[in-house]
């Protein structure tokens, strides 16, 4: 038995899907998280009796005629799957706007039941929903749900399988129309909506919100405030990362740390008799690799819980709201916020998140951009450095989400200019949830689960990596053991010089070993820690006054040579150029062609090249007074991108002009 | 009279949604956004007004504003 869920967008329809298979997909109070279908076997606490019992979880559509791709992932797989039974769940704080989408889905020939979802909400506001009255016009179940709580979930999916096999009837007749004709269509759907309005007047009670409207309303004219909004986004961002970065999060991490030190130096002394190889392979390359990227775990994890927090509460709309205007003026869309925020956590999701942007160009543009926000896997690799570097400044971590931003904006400016100079208007409307406590637990459960999938990656990728380099790194390429000062023999270093070279007008000189590790982050951008880890032999990596006195923070700085100026510059490159295969394979998707896909990666070498660049040559000479290695070479690298970009903006300039000219003729 | 000039506070009913765009207007309908039906505009911004469509809370940017007419 197959069980459809669909229904408005933020409805709840994931929530309820999460309850009843026990999965974990995300979940977020605004329209659209939703963006593919997705099923899985139902548990069977909820479905006794029947067996194979799949749930379907689709993304939110208004009506059944497509206009977004959600809708048409969702109305398509209701006409080509035919699913046994459809839940239609419906937000019954919009009874009205929810029912006009069920009068079309009761006359697909599904059976259906409908959840009165978040009934919760409307006990709270006295809102009364007549159910009997209800289930008997609409000639179909209905069932009192809050899926946030699990109520009414056993009951819901009792009555649903009881369906199966029965015929369904429209409550509402259209009578016969064309569906080609505009005008009929529009005529019957404006009669549709009367019938649902009259129906509302019929079972709902409401009553007049004063207290809390009035209270959400002045604070929705505060957060959307063209200054106050500003001010409070970037106070909630900074909090966010405040908390997760430079203080619990940091006194955590340098807790685990501490004992990850612990365990390798306990091994160490188990295997004082052992094999040097095998020795050094496991501290070195496993223990100190792997946890090197397993002790930032705390940061990540407070980082998914506050955002999982944000993401709860109803103020990721009101974000896109004050940044719409903002985001307009170089060519995106206000609802790429929401991308920008997800991307904090992790560049997929937010990818993905770009489907919900109508306009084609505003879309692409988004994901193209979304991955410069720094990620979860990212800021294992931020830590390191401003921990390594500059042990008690508290500005590299804000820089860089604020470099982050701001290469979001001239990125977007770019591409408007070589896309489309004349771009078309587009509209803005958003959706804004009731605001809500933020659900503990739900916060808690998506740390832990992306806690979870953090220690999954390190034992699996940053491992197999890890050991690869550690293996490579200790051999010639005739196989023998790489001898004592001489390791730029070994195939590690000789597959790595060659990028490495590309590498020193970034951080000032050729070193293999942070060429290997940027090119090990394309896997995974943590493996850029493992490797440096590894290569470099480190045993501490995190700022602790403590720790840098038992296993030396500044010390490990000094073995891997590089000036302040340079470390900044070797971070911002690792930051900011193209992400990880796994995003650049999300983009892929999201662009949906070869062109975008590869001005994507460009543009994103580019920068990362560009900031690494200024970071380094600038820093060099506040520093020094005098410009870093490699300043000649670098700049005419960056004359080259600029003459490549403006022969783009140009071309496309000039198609514009024969497109009028044509126009004009 | 627009949106975009109709005093905050006040359930207006909208007149007609002046655009060519045929996929916003339809979007606009199923949200219950469509000549004959009423609207309240709870505040107004210089570039966003916020407004309350059935029951239903939304932003919208000035230039839509200003294609409904009321």
């Amino acid at each position: 038995m197959r069980i459809a869920l669909i229904g408005n967008p933020n409805s709840g329809k994931t929530t309820m899907y999460n309850a009843l298979t026990g999965r974990k997909e995300k979940t977020g109070n605004w329209a659209g998280v939703t963006v593919d279908s997705k099923e899985s076997p139902v548990r069977s606490q909820f479905c006794s009796g029947a067996e194979d019992c799949v749930a379907v979880d689709l993304p939110g559509a208004y009506s059944m005629s497509p206009f977004t791709s959600e809708e048409s992932i969702t109305s398509s797989y209701v006409l080509n799957e035919k699913p046994d039974v459809i839940i239609n769940i419906v937000d019954a704080s919009n009874l009205s706007r929810s029912l006009f989408f069920t009068t079309q889905i009761l006359e697909l020939g599904i059976p259906v039941a409908v959840a009165l979802n978040k009934s919760d909400i409307n006990e709270k506001n006295n809102t009364q929903i007549d159910e009997a009255l209800l289930s008997e016009k609409l000639g179909c179940p209905v069932v009192k749900t809050a899926a946030a709580s699990q109520k009414g979930l056993k009951e819901l999916m009792d009555t649903a399988s009881s369906l199966v096999g029965k015929e369904q009837m429209a409550p509402f007749n259209p009578g016969q129309i064309d569906k080609d004709s505009r005008e009929q269509v529009i005529a019957s759907d404006r009669k549709r909506f009367a019938w649902v309005n009259t129906l509302v007047a019929k079972v709902e009670i409401r009553e007049e919100q004063t207290k809390d409207q009035a209270l959400t309303d002045a604070i929705d004219a505060a957060l959307t405030n063209p200054v106050l909004g500003i001010l409070s986004f970037a106070a909630v961002m900074f909090l966010v990362f405040y908390i997760s970065q430079s203080t619990l999060g940091t006194m955590l991490s340098e807790l685990l740390a501490g004992w990850i030190d612990t365990f390798g130096g306990w091994v160490d002394g188990l295997m004082a008799e052992g094999s040097p190889l095998l020795r050094s392979l496991i501290l070195d390359g496993i223990i100190g690799g792997v946890g090197a990227v397993v002790g930032f775990l705390p940061l990540v994890m407070i980082l998914y819980f506050l955002i999982a927090l944000l993401e709860d509460c109803g103020y990721m709309s009101r974000a896109t709201v004050v940044l719409d205007p903002i985001f307009k003026k170089v060519g995106l869309s206000g609802k790429a916020v929401i991308p920008m925020i997800m991307g904090t956590g992790c560049g997929i999701p937010a990818v993905m998140a770009c489907r919900t942007i109508r306009n084609d160009r505003e879309r692409r543009a988004a994901a193209m951009l979304a991955t410069f926000m720094p990620c979860g896997a990212k800021l294992p690799v931020i830590a390191l450095f401003a921990g390594m570097f500059f042990p008690g400044e508290k500005w590299v971590g804000p820089l860089m989400y604020f470099v982050g931003v701001l290469l979001i904006l001239l990125g977007a400016l770019l591409v408007r200019a070589v896309t489309d100079v004349k771009a078309g208007k587009s509209y803005f409307i958003i959706e804004l949830p009731d605001y809500k406590l933020p659900d503990i637990r739900l916060a808690f459960g998506a740390m832990l689960s992306q806690g979870k999938a953090y220690i999954l990656k390190a034992g699996t990728i940053i491992l197999v990596c890890n050991t690869a380099v550690h293996l490579m790194q200790s051999f010639t390429p005739a196989l023998k053991l790489v001898e004592e000062g001489m390791e730029h023999t070994s195939i590690l270093a000789i597959i790595a010089q060659p990028f490495a070279v590309l590498l020193v007008p970034v951080v000032g000189m050729a070193a293999w070993q942070l060429a290997a590790a940027a090119v090990a982050g394309f896997i995974a951008k943590e493996n850029v820690v493992g490797t440096l880890a590894t290569v470099y032999a480190l045993t501490s990596y995190i700022d602790t006054e403590e720790l840098a006195l038992i296993s030396g923070g500044s010390e490990a700085a000094a073995v891997m040579g590089l000036t302040k100026a340079a470390a900044l510059g070797y971070l911002m490159f690792n930051l900011f150029s193209p992400p990880c295969f796994a995003a650049i394979g999300a983009m892929r998707a999201e662009l949906q062609s070869k062109t975008w896909l590869l001005a994507a990666v460009a543009m994103q070498l580019c920068f990362g090249f560009v900031v690494g660049f200024l970071a380094y040559q600038v820093g060099t000479l506040l520093t020094t007074g005098a410009l870093g290695a490699g300043f000649g070479a670098g700049l005419a690298a960056i004359g080259a991108f600029a003459a490549v970009a403006a022969l783009l903006i140009i071309r496309a300039r000039r198609s514009v002009n024969k497109e009028t000219e044509k126009v004009m003729a | 009279m627009t949106l975009r000039t109709v005093e905050p506070g006040k359930e207006v009913q909208i007149k007609s949604i002046n655009t060519e765009d045929e996929a916003l207007k339809s979007f606009l309908f199923s949200l219950g956004c469509y000549a004959g039906e009423s609207v309240r505009v709870i505040f107004k911004k210089k570039r966003n007004l916020v407004l309350t469509i059935k029951n239903g809370r939304y932003s919208i940017d000035s230039d839509l504003a200003s294609m409904i007419e009321v």
